[in-house]
């Protein structure tokens, strides 16, 4: 345990200047896209303008916001919202955030169940018809768009079948055509993956060994293929979980969510600075989060990793 | 002389690949007596490994194909045993050791693991019998300090140890016939020695019959009683170690002896081989599959393959020519 402690106070630091850096890197390009905040509203007089972007302090020299933001942000404030009146960012994302990321581990779960049942029964059952199903139907779940996924189901499950609500957030039943709709493409990506690091275990000689000692093949795959084969699947689900749960603007948007999957989009699109720094620290801390965990699992699943040597 | 152990027969074994289907085994006959340790000698691509996976089942199929034979191991044939029955042989009866112990143990799993496995699956050992005769196994083998380093991973463990674990692990239900795959191949010279030995010693304790699978006659002369030639998938001569060692009549077994580095001879000589290329097994000659390099070939070669011809001391050899009486092409003149 000593090992994994002294680890997580080495990556602490490394963490902490990331990002640093990917919010300066951001707050500076923000900021040097031509416009602001109000150039799409009409015909402000130049004095309303003036006091408007005054209580944001936007008249500032940039570096004085900068410091400004970086010091307030450092107490864990982001500020006010500039587009979304009367909330502050802190407001907005602890609203958004915890739909988004139940959605997005439920869908991860989702992808990583199917997706590594598939990968495995496929390289198991190479080249043979359900092999060539299955890996049909994951480049149809990664190929076909979010919205066509989402609108099909839709038609299927809410007005054919009737089985599960079209829209809506709060209850188990609301989640599980969402959550399939943003986990299919992930689920593909993952039987692919699964397969082929499945695959590969299987050419090993050890997998030959152990069949010579007489186990079956169930306990050959189960035992000695699954570790090694699932190598590859968790360090594509680091990332992938971290963007998964800050949200899908499709998804959300289709199922009416009031996640934060949108906020990416408006929030830079309307130059609103604060919404967009917080939304992009969320985001870097999920990822850097997400890394440590992998990390975690690679010395979990194959003992000659080391946490120290990381 | 004693019901062999192991009888294969006309052991066939196709593989299709992009180049066509390529025999990789071609008819090979062999026995295996009890406590007897037979050597397959013979290039890479010569089929010694795939004869020896082939009757254990674990030749991928496809691409692998047993096209004919039989393989009788105490009068049951391995080649028509169900998957099952297989398994239960597998690691019980007859084991395999591989050529590299540093991929054919699993680094995901401790020592332990690997070990006690094997014995709760064939021997029904409960869970504190296993680990109890896995230490014991560890400690045949020579590995010091058996009790605590049962329960490290294979990494933990240097080349030679590998290999030892590997051997204690095929011999921990005690089998009848252990097949080692060039087990020495990989590991340095002074660790080759060391495992030879420990498996001769292993042989004299258990009674375990062996076949070697090698490319290094000084292996066969060490530690085999009979040895079997390969070449492109066929038996090309049988005999017993002395005999093929002070009388080989192949030319290919000939020139396996001739190209072995030698202590008394001149150290100026340049080291002999075998000219041209192992064959390609999709693109056969129709004659003698070692036509193309023999010093010693005629024209009838390329027309038939020899048939098998008794050698007097037992055993046979597959060539029209008689090695002692005919001059190789090079010291022609």
């Amino acid at each position: 345990m000593g090992e994994s402690l002294q680890f997580l106070f080495r990556r602490a630091g490394w963490y902490l200047a990331t990002m640093w850096v990917v919010y300066t890197v951001s707050f500076f390009l923000m900021h040097a896209v031509p416009g602001g905040p109000f150039d799409a509203e009409r015909n402000l007089p130049p004095e309303v303008r003036k006091n408007v972007e005054a209580q944001f302090n936007l008249n500032d020299p940039l570096p004085v916001q900068y410091f400004d933001h970086l010091t307030r942000a450092l107490r864990g404030d982001f500020g006010a919202s500039i587009k979304i009146p009367d909330f502050t960012v802190n407001e907005i994302i602890g609203q958004g955030f915890p739909i988004s990321a139940s959605l997005g581990l439920f869908a991860m779960v989702f992808a990583v169940c199917l997706g590594t049942t598939a990968g495995v029964v496929s390289a198991i059952r190479r080249e043979s018809f359900v092999d060539f199903s299955f890996m049909v139907a994951a480049t149809l779940g990664i190929a076909v768009p979010n919205f066509v996924l989402a609108s099909l189901a839709i038609i299927l499950f809410v007005f054919q079948i009737q089985l599960l609500p079209a829209a809506g957030w709060g209850s188990l039943k609301q989640i599980i055509l969402p959550a399939i709709c943003l986990g299919a493409p992930y689920a593909g990506y993952i039987s692919r993956l699964t397969r082929t690091g499945m695959l590969e275990v299987l050419g090993r000689d050890y997998i030959r060994t152990a069949f010579a000692k007489g186990l079956s093949e169930r306990r050959v795959v189960v035992r000695h293929a699954l570790r090694g084969a699932l190598v590859p699947v968790v360090s594509y689900l680091g990332p992938a979980v971290a963007g998964v749960m800050t949200g899908s603007l499709v998804v959300e948007k289709i199922f009416a969510l009031p996640g934060m999957g949108s906020h990416f989009i408006e929030a830079a699109f309307q130059r609103d600075y604060p919404l967009a720094l917080g939304v992009v620290v969320v985001y870097t801390a999920l990822v850097l989060l997400m890394n440590t965990m992998v990390d975690f699992s690679y010395a979990i699943l194959d003992p000659r990793v080391k946490l120290g040597e990381l | 002389m004693t019901e062999p152990l192991l009888q294969v027969d006309d052991l066939r074994v196709e593989f299709r690949t992009d180049e066509g289907v390529v025999r990789a085994v071609d008819g090979v006959s062999f026995d295996l007596a009890p406590g007897e340790t037979l050597g397959i000698v013979g290039e890479s691509g010569s089929g010694k490994s795939v004869t020896n996976l082939a009757m254990l089942g674990l030749i991928p199929q496809p691409p692998g194909r047993i096209s004919s034979g039989r393989a009788l191991y105490r009068d049951e044939d391995l080649l028509t045993a169900n998957a099952q029955r297989l398994s239960q042989i597998r690691g019980r009866h007859i084991a395999m050791i591989f050529q590299d112990p540093m991929t054919a143990l699993n680094p995901f799993l401790t020592v332990e693991e690997q070990l006690t496995e094997v014995t709760r699956l064939h021997l029904r050992h409960s869970h504190d019998e296993a680990i109890a005769h896995a230490i014991d196994m560890l400690e045949q083998v020579g590995i010091t300090g058996a009790d605590k380093r049962v329960f490290d991973y294979p990494h933990q463990f240097s080349g030679g140890m590998r290999q030892r674990v590997m051997i204690a692990m095929a011999l921990s239900c005690n089998p009848d016939i252990l097949i080692a795959d060039e087990p020495s191949t990989a590991l340095d010279v002074t660790i080759q020695a060391q495992i030879l030995d420990l498996m001769k010693q292993l042989q004299t304790d258990h009674g375990t019959s062996i076949i070697m699978i090698t490319h290094d006659l000084g292996v066969v002369a060490n530690i085999c009683h009979r040895v079997l030639v390969m070449y492109g998938g066929k038996i090309v001569e049988r005999a017993d170690v002395d005999s093929l060692f002070a009388n080989p009549r192949h030319p290919y077994t000939l020139g396996l002896l001739d190209s072995v580095p030698r202590w008394d001879t001149d150290i100026t000589e340049k080291l002999r081989v075998i000219p041209g290329q192992p064959p390609d097994l999709a693109n056969l000659p129709p004659g003698c599959a070692f036509y193309p390099r023999c010093s010693y070939r005629e024209d009838r070669c390329q027309q038939s393959v020899p048939p098998a011809i008794e050698r007097p001391d037992g055993g046979d050899f597959a060539c029209f020519v008689d090695v002692d009486n005919v001059k190789p092409a090079e010291e022609r003149t």
